[in-house]
């Protein structure tokens, strides 16, 4: 394994991470966050110890949170949004106080949170959820609207937006039998030439190809069990690649770029964190775990810092 | 009894048949008479043409400024030979406005233009037959270099664009541009009168259908005036339900499978099976059932409703000219959705739990379909159920300060709609007549230096109309054709003129439906080719053919 193991969170509480999100702020504040079975978490050191957070005035057990999300702009606005069983809380003071969004019944599991880069101008957001399709809010949260327009599969289970989101409003969401891709902003959806026989997507990614980060994209699909595919940035002409290295289930994506332009790919794999420097051609083992992980992170600017959150065993903290 | 005036009436013909050249100069004579009131409307500075009402009783005239509805209003011309061209050049302006909702002004000019150019070669001694051949001939190249210049445009700016260009209405265009980036070409939009004084859009999220609950009792929403059920199944039975016992088996499987919510739509329903159906909603703890009139006109149209609920909710019809009846309904039977509503008057549900794959396959037949079939109302009934079926609908809402204007937006609107279905499929253009300026270059070998004079002419006759509509376009603004040619011919390609602010633009800037433009083209050409071998016109002894009803 590489880079060293400096704790291990969480783990007594037997906690299953579904989701990790970092401040965009994190070299500075140190504050991050997990939507664990066992409730919302926050951490304020960078990692090192972790507090549950009280996000309704929940009397015997803290409800799970399946999604997190943090605002691009949280210095300034200190917005956060937790997905929980049939709603979305937002909190505009960092995490300590929470307000609900309505939903119709019934509840819907939410199962990804998007935030527009330009949120702090648009105020524009897209949840995914397992049986309802996709919600957006254009008003930071408040009210959210199901935009499920030639979106034939409901079970949503991962969205990515487009590096160009303000610009080209495209979206993908990767559900149970394909992909589906909007050019408006999630208001209507269009089949993608994704191979249903393939499908669930779990994860989905857009790498920039340019250094500048405006050019042409690619867009990378995490499947459940028959690894990795990548097309050109419109989302058609599928095919697989590093079948050796992501045999499996890829579920979870995360493109990071250096300060130098260059990018980065990482993949939440069966047993371990691999990262790519080409394109998602050749992999590497990143790290290697003995427990299944569920989810990772690594936050912008942070160095070489990784969270890994693991099925009933917290969260892990790396530092290369 | 005094005999009452006539209503409308042909004036009576003495039969005789008319020769050359009489028969091509009467023909030109009556394209020209129609094309001449047409013409004005090309454009986004249309002028508008005054009819004359009709009916009797109704004095004021109507004021048009759509080539398609004006051509409609030319019942006939006084003089009968000339009758007869008009009449041809009316049944395809028509015909253009009817099925491309668009592009009858544009038909209209390039059908006079090549009729006039064909008729002036013959006159020097061409061959009709050969001369139409050729023209086919030419008309192929100008579609494959209209085909080359094609786009696709989304975003709801780029498609208010395309709105706008067809019906020259700012308001209306920006609302079309959304609701079309929404729905797209497949997707349901309903065009409705409001009373408000202006226009408004309404999505509705879900399938939905024009067809209600048997009962007002099964209503439990007294304020929405609709039953709202959560995580309902579903049963579909297209027959109707007689005997109150063929419900049980139904209602035993529901209280075996922990069902708590259940919709029954039924072709018909017998008052004793629905007074079993409201007995279970009494008796039963933790469970509540609704039943639903069959959607549907008729049998068609019933059939095609309950293969596109079993196949969203994921049920199974229970057929009855398959031997169905509701008492034969077993656990595979039951569909799902996420939720279902009824009111007195509609049903819909929202999330159908049917494999997705099986809907994506089903759609795509549809849309199979669609492309395929010429009849009107099929192709209404099929682009409903495609709406439908892509999991929401648009509704606009045409209000206005009094009802002529209401109904005339309403008109406006359908008419841009149709082309925007048109322009969304099938691409887009340069508009303003300048793709068929581009055309020309693909014609220009063959009319210099093509074999065959005939071939030669054809090409020079396509050619030259194909400057027609920007000529019209220019001279309805009150530009100088010739003007706006030589300075478009200082420009780069790809350039347009913008009558509105009298600048040269990027051709990207006015844009034109690819579909309503090609079929402009191809019908006008294909249609003054045929007119141009008519050799002979025999007229027959015309009766009074209507009278004043009455």
């Amino acid at each position: 394994m590489l880079g060293v193991e400096i704790s291990r969170e969480l783990s007594e509480s037997a906690e299953t991470v579904y989701a990790l999100a970092a401040s965009p702020g994190f070299a500075k504040d140190g504050r991050c966050f997990a939507a664990t079975s066992g409730g919302l978490y926050r951490s304020s050191d960078g990692g090192s110890g972790w507090k549950l957070l009280r996000l309704t005035d929940e009397a015997v057990s803290p409800m799970a949170a399946t999604a997190v999300a943090v605002s691009p702009a949280f210095a300034q606005d200190r917005a956060l949004f937790a997905a929980v069983k049939g709603g979305i809380l937002r909190s505009s003071d960092g995490g300590d106080t929470w307000f609900a969004a309505k939903f119709p019944a019934p509840p819907p599991l939410f199962t990804a949170l998007v935030i527009s880069p330009n949120f702090a101008r648009d105020g524009f957001m897209l949840a995914g959820t397992m049986e309802d399709g996709v919600f957006s809010s254009t008003d930071r949260g408040l009210n959210w609207q199901p935009w499920n327009f030639g979106l034939f599969d409901l079970g949503v289970l991962c969205l990515a937006a487009s590096p160009h989101l303000p610009a080209d409003e495209t979206i993908v969401a990767g559900t149970e039998t394909g992909l589906y891709r909007s050019t408006n902003g999630g208001r209507a959806w269009r089949e993608s030439s994704f191979p249903s026989e393939f499908a669930p997507i779990l994860s989905l990614a857009y790498l920039d190809l340019s250094a500048n980060g405006v050019g042409e994209t690619l867009l990378f699909a995490g499947t459940e069990q028959n690894g990795l595919f990548v097309s050109g940035g419109e989302g058609e002409g599928w095919h697989r690649i590093a079948p050796e290295a992501l045999p499996g289930s890829v579920n979870q994506l995360q493109i990071l770029r250096k300060p130098d332009g260059e990018a980065r790919i990482v993949a939440l794999a069966e047993d371990g964190v691999l990262i790519s420097r080409d394109a998602g051609q050749n992999w590497d083992y990143r790290v290697q775990t003995e427990d299944p992980p569920t989810a990772f992170l690594v936050p912008k600017r942070s160095g070489e810092t990784m969270f890994i959150g693991l099925a009933g065993k917290g969260i892990v903290k790396y530092d290369f | 009894m005094s005999e009452k005036a006539p209503f409308y009436s042909r004036k009576t013909y003495r039969p005789g048949l008319v020769f050359q050249p009489q028969a091509h100069e009467n023909i030109k004579r009556g394209i020209n008479t129609l094309v001449s009131a047409i013409r004005p409307t090309l454009g986004p500075t249309a002028r508008t043409v005054a009819v004359t009402s009709l009916i009797e009783n109704k004095s004021s005239p109507e004021v048009l400024d759509d080539g398609g509805i004006i051509a409609r209003r030319v019942i006939e011309l006084h003089r009968r030979d000339a009758d007869i061209g008009a009449m041809l050049a009316r049944a395809l302006i028509c015909r253009q406005n009817e099925r491309m909702g668009d592009g009858s002004a544009t038909t209209a000019v390039l059908l006079q233009a090549i009729y006039n150019g064909g008729l002036h070669y013959l006159a020097a001694g061409g061959n009709a037959m050969r001369l139409r051949h050729h023209l086919e001939s030419a008309l192929r190249k100008a579609l494959a270099a209209l085909d080359e210049q094609t786009y696709f445009v989304g975003g709801k700016r780029s498609l208010a664009q395309v709105a706008e260009s067809i019906c020259h209405d700012a308001p209306l265009a920006k609302l079309l541009g959304e609701i079309f980036d929404i729905i797209g070409a497949y997707g349901r939009l309903d065009i409705r009168k409001d009373h408000s004084r202006s226009l408004r859009r309404e999505y509705i999220e879900g399938m939905a259908w024009d067809s209600g609950l048997f009962s007002r009792d099964m209503i439990v929403n007294q304020t929405d005036l609709q039953t709202v059920y959560e995580e309902p199944a579903l049963v579909l039975v297209d027959s109707k339900v007689n005997d109150p016992r063929h419900v049980m088996p139904m209602l035993e499987i529901a209280v075996e499978q922990k069902i708590e919510k259940l919709i029954l739509v039924a072709g018909d329903l017998s008052a004793g099976a629905m007074a079993g159906l409201m007995m279970a909603n009494g008796k039963l703890k933790n469970f509540q059932v609704m039943a639903v009139r069959g959607p549907g006109s008729n049998a068609d149209e019933r059939a095609a409703a309950f293969e596109d609920l079993a196949i969203a909710a994921g049920a199974q019809t229970l057929v009855e000219v398959a031997g169905d009846s509701l008492k034969d309904v077993t656990v595979k039977h039951f569909g799902r959705a996420r939720r279902g509503w009824a009111s007195a008057h509609n049903f819909g549900i929202i999330g159908g739990k049917g494999d997705p794959r099986k809907l994506r396959a089903h759609i795509r037949r549809l849309q199979s379909w669609l492309e395929q079939s010429d009849d009107p109302q099929m192709r209404e009934a099929l682009q409903k159920r495609i709406g439908r079926l892509m999991g929401g609908s648009a509704t606009l809402w045409i209000g206005g300060a009094s009802k002529i204007e209401i109904d005339q937006q309403k008109t406006l609107a359908e008419k841009t709609a149709s082309a925007m279905r048109a322009a969304v499929s099938d691409g887009v253009l340069p508009g303003g007549g300048m793709a068929f300026m581009s055309c020309r270059g693909a014609l220009e070998p063959a009319s210099q230096s093509g074999a065959d004079p005939d071939e030669r002419a054809a090409h020079r006759i396509l050619y030259d109309a194909l400057a027609e509509p920007a000529r019209a376009i220019f001279e309805n603004a009150g530009y100088e054709p010739g003007e706006v040619f030589a300075r478009l011919a200082r420009e780069d390609n790809g350039a347009g003129f913008d009558v509105l602010s009298g600048a040269i633009t990027d051709g990207a800037a006015l844009i034109d439906s690819a579909a309503v433009m090609k079929a402009a083209l191809r019908n006008a050409a294909l249609t003054a080719g045929m007119m141009l071998t008519i050799d002979v016109m025999v007229h027959h002894h015309t009766p009074e053919i209507a009278r004043q009803p009455g």
